[in-house]
């Protein structure tokens, strides 16, 4: 990945977290909001319904007043035949508009029930009077239901009747409640299966704290926050809770526009984003996409590579670092070129005053003998002429044939490409150097791959740089051994190893071994590797040497 | 001192005319029954006792029926000329009526709205009242469940206002004597305990009767008992019944309320024992379960005079009353 993509990336994420960021901050913010509302209006809901609920209970404790303070309640306890007033609950239920009814002698025996009728002479466990009505449960024909209920206690003499009265506690007391739009109020009565769908563990948590509670039922649009009143029972048991819905649609519609909006600012701001991001990597990366490709060039050996600047920022710095860095790279190469170069001038003037010092001292010395013989013993003047010619001409023949050595490195003319078969060349050379071979006590190996197909190159010069090689080889093995020829075909060329058996290079030697004039021999130039490289060096190829001391020297040419 | 003594020797000259019989008038009777035949009964209590006495005159069926006295009746010409049968009056009727008509008849349940004090003409126990189950009500655990969970007191003295007795048996204690050895009293856990014993869909059934307080106090009962007795009209699974028992004497009266209730007519018996084992192998398998046995019940005007105008087993006796003439 780019240093632009990385950084382009970088912008993106970026501007993507901050529009997150502030998009879920004005959603909490929204969110905050909507529960405030939401809350306030749940309380008034439920202030409404309190008000309501002990209205209603105060009527009722009034209503079973007024029946307890009538004739008809007095003639009732006065009465010593209760069972006449069998059916009569149920008219004086609803002339005091009561639901629920019943009348009570005093050892507890339901004289007379409205609700439910056939239950004459059964008892009645709960005759404490009450000033106002409470929540209870009463058991009906059709099951149980819940009660606001009220007791009083009439007495005639000794004869006591208690008049219980009341009201079922149902959703009618709902309607009384004035709703607001997306609110609902539900009534959870204990009455044993009565459970509203979903609402169980809200109300589970009513029932063990008795104490108000909240909780948020269902989800996305459909769901609904409760607010749960408890109603407590005369007895403090709880008995029934107010559920006050509100439905969370509103919410959920707003903030599914904020978040559709959020998300097309999100996506606005990423595009503007990305071509700013591109604009602005663009003018940063530049420089340092400059800097990277000097850099490479420099690596590719152009030492000379820089960087243009205008910036006066870091990048900037950095590539006037670069500049300099390459100049004073040009520079330290310019120097190492003119050192090397003085260096190989003074091995040229070394080797050179070594080459031709050997044969000059046997001029000299064959000269002064032919002076000395012309003054001391003219008589043999001629037969020391005629070798000590015999001498010069063979002297001068090495001095011409070192001139021109020289002189075939120093004019290495370029190659003459034309198809050449590699293992022909191979087989002969081998062949030209066959006696040699024999009189140094070396065997030829050949492992020649018959499918090396031929290749453009120089067939002289080729011919030039293998005959080198194996003179080296034969050089390296002064007591014998096995010079082995392999070829190998490669896909795109050929594989040529020279491999000999000799004692040797160690790494420092391998180092230097195609460096002109450098030779670990006692004799020679120290041009023939340095030769066989600019071959084929000339040739495009590549050659390599693996050696070790004591196991011999392989030489490996790839030719394309 | 003076206006009194005369006050109180034409209330006495009032009284000695009126308890003195004599002919005329009509006697004004309603009835709870509308019967809706074509033609008055001929057969059982209430009109058709006044064959004989009287001649029929006149018939609505359901509505209304006029008797005149025959002049050459076999006991004797009746004193009233005429006995004038109003039929199916509802009750708030016949309460009101009470101040014009002369004898009103009414169930035991309904002597509640009677005014306190009212002259009452009341049979001997000769209704049976009894839950009797139909063949769907396979289990009898079921049936002696509900025999031992009905409150047959709180039904005698309220419902039916104590009048008649709670009956264990078919036969009423004045026919039979043995009738308490019939057990009447609840026993709720036994009944709960046969009950848990029954599988949950047989637990279930349905009851019709013409007295819904009645049967809804069963339901009760039952519920309490682990039942569930939905009180329906029409055809249920138990019928709460009426039987009229028509004979005074033992082995008839029991004969003809099994055939009424649609039991198997029992063996011929000869003596109270016999009887008495009747009577129990027709009540094996709690088939039917007796509640109760209550009285014909009329209450009578001022004007109506002699009697009793009913028998013991309800027949009316019409032609021993005489009414005082209105206005005297």
């Amino acid at each position: 990945m780019t240093f632009r993509t990385r950084l382009l990336l970088l912008f993106t994420i970026s501007i993507v977290a901050v529009v997150a960021i502030v998009e879920a901050l004005v959603l909490a913010q929204t969110r905050r909001a909507f529960e405030r509302s939401e809350g306030q209006r749940a309380e008034a809901l439920v202030a409404q319904f309190r008000k309501e609920f002990d209205r209603r209970r105060e009527e009722i404790a009034q209503d079973v007043k007024r029946l307890a303070d009538s004739d008809a309640a007095l003639n009732i306890a006065m009465a010593p035949d209760p069972e006449r007033w069998v059916n009569d609950a149920a008219s004086l239920a609803s002339a005091h508009g009561l639901e629920l009814l019943e009348l009570v002698s005093g050892d507890g025996t339901i004289i007379s029930s409205a609700e439910w009728p056939a239950r004459f002479l059964y008892k009645e466990d709960w005759l404490t009077p009450t000033d106002t009505a409470v929540l209870r449960r009463e058991e009906l024909p059709t099951g149980m239901t819940l009660a606001l209920s009220a007791v009083r206690e009439v007495t005639a003499g000794e004869r006591r009747l208690y008049v219980i009265g009341g009201q079922q506690l149902d959703e009618k007391l709902l309607s009384t409640v004035v709703l607001p739009k997306g609110m609902r109020v539900l009534l959870w009565r204990d009455l044993g299966g009565n459970d509203l769908p979903g609402l169980g563990p809200l109300i589970e948590r009513v029932k063990a704290t008795k104490a108000e509670q909240t909780a948020t039922i269902g989800s996305g649009a459909a769901a609904e926050t409760f607010h749960a009143l408890p109603l407590t029972g005369y007895d403090g048991s709880l008995m029934a809770a107010l559920l006050v819905g509100s439905s969370r649609r509103d919410l959920v519609e707003l903030e599914a526009s904020q978040r559709t909006v959020g998300i097309a600012a999100a996506g606005l701001g990423i595009m503007l984003g990305v071509g700013l991001g591109w604009w602005a990597t663009a003018r940063v990366t530049r420089p340092v996409r400059q800097l990277a490709e000097s850099a490479g060039k420099v690596a590719a050996g152009n030492w000379g590579a820089t960087v243009e600047t205008e910036s006066a920022d870091e990048i900037g710095q950095l590539a006037r670092a670069f500049n300099r860095m390459t100049g004073e790279l040009m520079d330290q190469r310019e120097r190492l070129v003119q050192a090397e170069r003085v260096a190989a001038w003074r091995e040229l003037a070394r080797r050179l005053a070594h080459e031709l010092k050997n044969p000059l001292f046997p001029l000299q010395i064959t000269v002064e003998n032919m002076q000395r013989a012309r003054e001391r013993y003219p008589e043999q003047f001629d037969e020391v002429f005629r070798e000590g010619t015999e001498t010069l001409l063979a002297e001068l023949s090495k001095l011409k044939q070192i001139i021109g050595r020289f002189s075939d490195f120093a004019k290495m003319p370029a190659p003459s490409m034309q198809s050449v078969s590699v293992n022909e060349l191979v087989g002969e050379t081998v062949r030209l150097f066959a006696p040699q071979l024999e009189q140094a006590r070396i065997r030829a190996a050949l492992e020649i791959d018959p499918n090396v197909p031929p290749i453009q190159a120089d067939s002289e010069q080729l011919t030039r740089a293998l005959r080198n090689l194996v003179l080296n080889a034969i050089d390296a093995m002064p007591d014998g051994g096995t010079l082995t020829l392999r070829t190998t075909a490669l896909e795109n060329g050929a594989r040529l190893e020279v491999i000999d058996t000799g004692q040797g290079l160690t790494p420092e030697e391998c180092e230097r071994l195609f460096t002109p004039y450098y030779t670990t021999k006692t004799h020679g130039t120290g041009l023939g590797l340095a030769i066989v490289q600019s071959v084929i060096s000339d040739h495009k190829g590549r050659i390599s040497v693996e050696s070790a001391p004591g196991k011999g020297t392989a030489f490996r040419i790839e030719l394309g | 001192m003076r206006f009194r003594l005369c006050a109180g020797l034409s209330l006495a000259l009032f009284a000695a005319a009126a308890t003195r019989p004599h002919y005329g008038g009509t006697l004004r009777v309603e009835v709870r029954e509308a019967v809706e035949s074509a033609d008055p009964p001929q057969t059982g209590p209430g009109m058709a006792d006044l064959n004989g006495a009287f001649a029929i005159t006149r018939w609505e069926a359901g509505r209304r029926a006029v008797f005149q006295a025959e002049e050459n009746a076999p006991g004797g010409r009746p004193f009233v000329d005429s006995v004038d049968v109003q039929m199916g009056a509802p009750l708030r009727e016949r309460v009101i009526d009470l101040g014009r008509a002369d004898v009103v008849e009414f169930a035991p349940g309904e002597l509640r709205q009677a005014p306190a004090g009212q002259r009452m003409w009341s049979s001997s126990p000769v209704k049976l009242i009894a839950l009797v189950f139909g063949p769907k009500v396979e289990d009898a655990r079921v049936r002696e469940a509900l025999a031992l969970a009905v409150d047959r007191g709180a039904i005698h003295r309220v419902l039916l206002q104590g009048q008649g007795e709670i009956a264990g048996g078919l036969l009423p204690q004045w026919i039979s004597g043995y009738a308490f050895l019939f057990p009447t009293t609840t026993d709720m856990a036994r009944a709960k305990s046969l009950v848990a014993a029954v599988p949950p869909a047989a637990r279930a059934f349905t009851l019709a009767a013409d007295d819904r307080t009645m049967a809804d106090r069963i339901a009760v009962n039952a519920h309490d008992a682990g039942l569930t007795v939905t009180v329906v009209t029409g055809n249920a699974d138990v019928r709460l019944v009426r039987a009229r028992i028509l004979s005074s004497d033992g082995p008839t009266a029991l004969a003809g309320l099994a055939a009424t209730l649609g039991l198997p007519e029992p063996a011929r018996v000869d003596s109270p024992e016999t009887l008495y084992a009747a009577e129990r192998a027709l009540l094996d398998g709690f088939h039917v379960i007796p509640l109760a046995h209550t009285p014909d019940l009329y209450a009578v005007g001022l004007r109506v005079h002699g009697g009793p105008g009913i028998t013991p087993l309800g027949e009316w006796r019409f032609e021993n009353v005489w009414v005082e003439e209105r206005g005297r």
